[in-house]
């Protein structure tokens, strides 16, 4: 690969870290292996980087490969054998205290509920929360419009529930 | 929470998070240095090693049965037949697997790719059942006609029970090792171990696939369920 390449490569991870860091945020909770998720999903997007289609958004091919390797990350049950030697730190790193101080257990606890969601339905929420359009989301997950509205709503439904009938 | 609450919620971290998270530049310049193979495609080696040694298996029984065929014990030549097209199955099995990891493409979407790991995964209960399969013909293949002739017929009575119940469990197994008996008892103590997690969990995402693609026919997967609305 040439220099170019990698700068190429380093500027879209550099202007779409968060969409990385959430989707990751939402399939693991422990940081350790949330630190190894976002290694393997860097490592799979820097795999895939030649092959990008450009008649699909850089964000919608960005999104398939985040939720595909967290959903394949989280079916092994214990910490998995990395394919490359693990870096020694994080490739994303978040400051201490990123959430405003009153928000910070609100946020935990939408995580957590997220968390609780089938892998799919997680996946689904991540890009409604994303303000990601219907047809976008149809073209990350494979699903049809009608589908994901519907999906939507009782995804919606659920963590109303989930917030109304939380007790610390 | 309603749901203005929860989008404004997620912004707000999300706007702090933009704020915070921070790249490693030098770790992910590290990365694109890594020399590695592609998602899953470690997995492709060892299945083709298995493959080409499992040929090599049927095809040293298959060499054994035809050199034997006119002398042989009819019982042996057919417990010789079953383990042979048993072993055929699976290496069948293992061709599939390979197709499948040469099919998978982690840029495809999420249903598609998914499914076809998971199929993958669980793939690997097929050769679980085929090889409780073969169960029975490990009791059959040394009978000979002289044991029902001259044997004593307690024990002939004994060895005929001995296959018979082998035969029933194995075909038991076979019918039985499901998604639906994934929570019995006898079910979770075959697939206890860690590495069968994987397999297991596939199970059930196949399960949720299945489930969305039924209702994205239209909706009728949702009327055949009488419109409940499942939680």
């Amino acid at each position: 690969m040439s220099g170019t390449h990698a700068d190429d490569f380093l500027r879209v991870i550099e202007s779409h870290k968060g969409i990385i860091y959430k989707v990751a945020n939402s399939y693991c909770r422990d940081d350790e292996n949330r630190k190894d998720l976002i290694q393997e999903i860097i490592l799979q997007l820097w795999l895939s980087f030649n092959k990008y289609n450009d008649q699909f958004k850089l964000t919608t091919w960005i999104y398939r490969i985040a939720l595909n390797v967290s959903i394949s990350f989280f079916r092994k049950e214990h910490r998995r054998t990395p394919i490359s030697q693990p870096l020694p730190d994080g490739v994303l790193n978040l400051n201490e205290n990123p959430a405003p101080e009153q928000n910070n257990a609100e946020i935990e606890k939408l995580y957590f509920f997220i968390r609780e969601l089938k892998e799919i339905d997680r996946a689904i929420i991540i890009l409604y929360l994303e303000e990601n359009s219907h047809q976008e989301m149809a073209e990350i997950l494979g699903l049809t419009q009608t589908n994901i509205a519907t999906r939507i709503s009782r995804i919606k439904q659920q963590l109303k529930l989930k917030f109304s009938l939380y007790k610390p | 929470m309603e749901d203005t609450e929860i989008i404004n919620l997620w912004k707000s971290f999300d706007k702090k998070l933009e704020e915070n998270l921070k790249l490693n530049k030098q770790n992910a310049e590290d990365i694109t240095r890594i020399k590695v193979k592609s998602f899953l495609g470690s997995m492709k080696p060892i299945k083709l090693f298995t493959v080409l040694v499992g040929l090599l298996w049927v095809g040293l029984l298959d060499i054994i049965i035809i050199s034997v065929f006119k002398g042989a014990s009819p019982f042996f030549l057919l417990s010789a037949v079953v383990l042979v097209i048993l072993n055929k199955l699976a290496i069948g099995i293992y061709l599939y697997q390979l197709i499948l990891l040469f099919q998978v493409d982690i840029s495809d979407t999420i249903l598609s790719t998914q499914e076809k790991i998971a199929s993958l995964k669980t793939s690997t209960l097929w050769i679980t059942r085929l090889l409780f399969l073969q169960l029975p013909v490990w009791t059959t293949f040394y009978w000979s006609k002289s044991m029902f002739e001259n044997g004593n017929p307690v024990l002939l009575v004994l060895q005929v029970l001995i296959s018979l119940s082998f035969a029933l469990l194995a075909l038991w197994l076979f019918f039985n090792i499901n998604y639906k008996n994934k929570d019995k008892k006898w079910f979770k103590l075959i697939f206890s171990g860690n590495e069968w997690t994987p397999a297991i969990k596939s199970m059930e995402l196949l399960d949720q696939i299945r489930q969305y693609k039924e209702e994205g026919k239209g909706g009728k997967g949702e009327r055949r369920k009488g419109g409940k609305v499942k939680g």
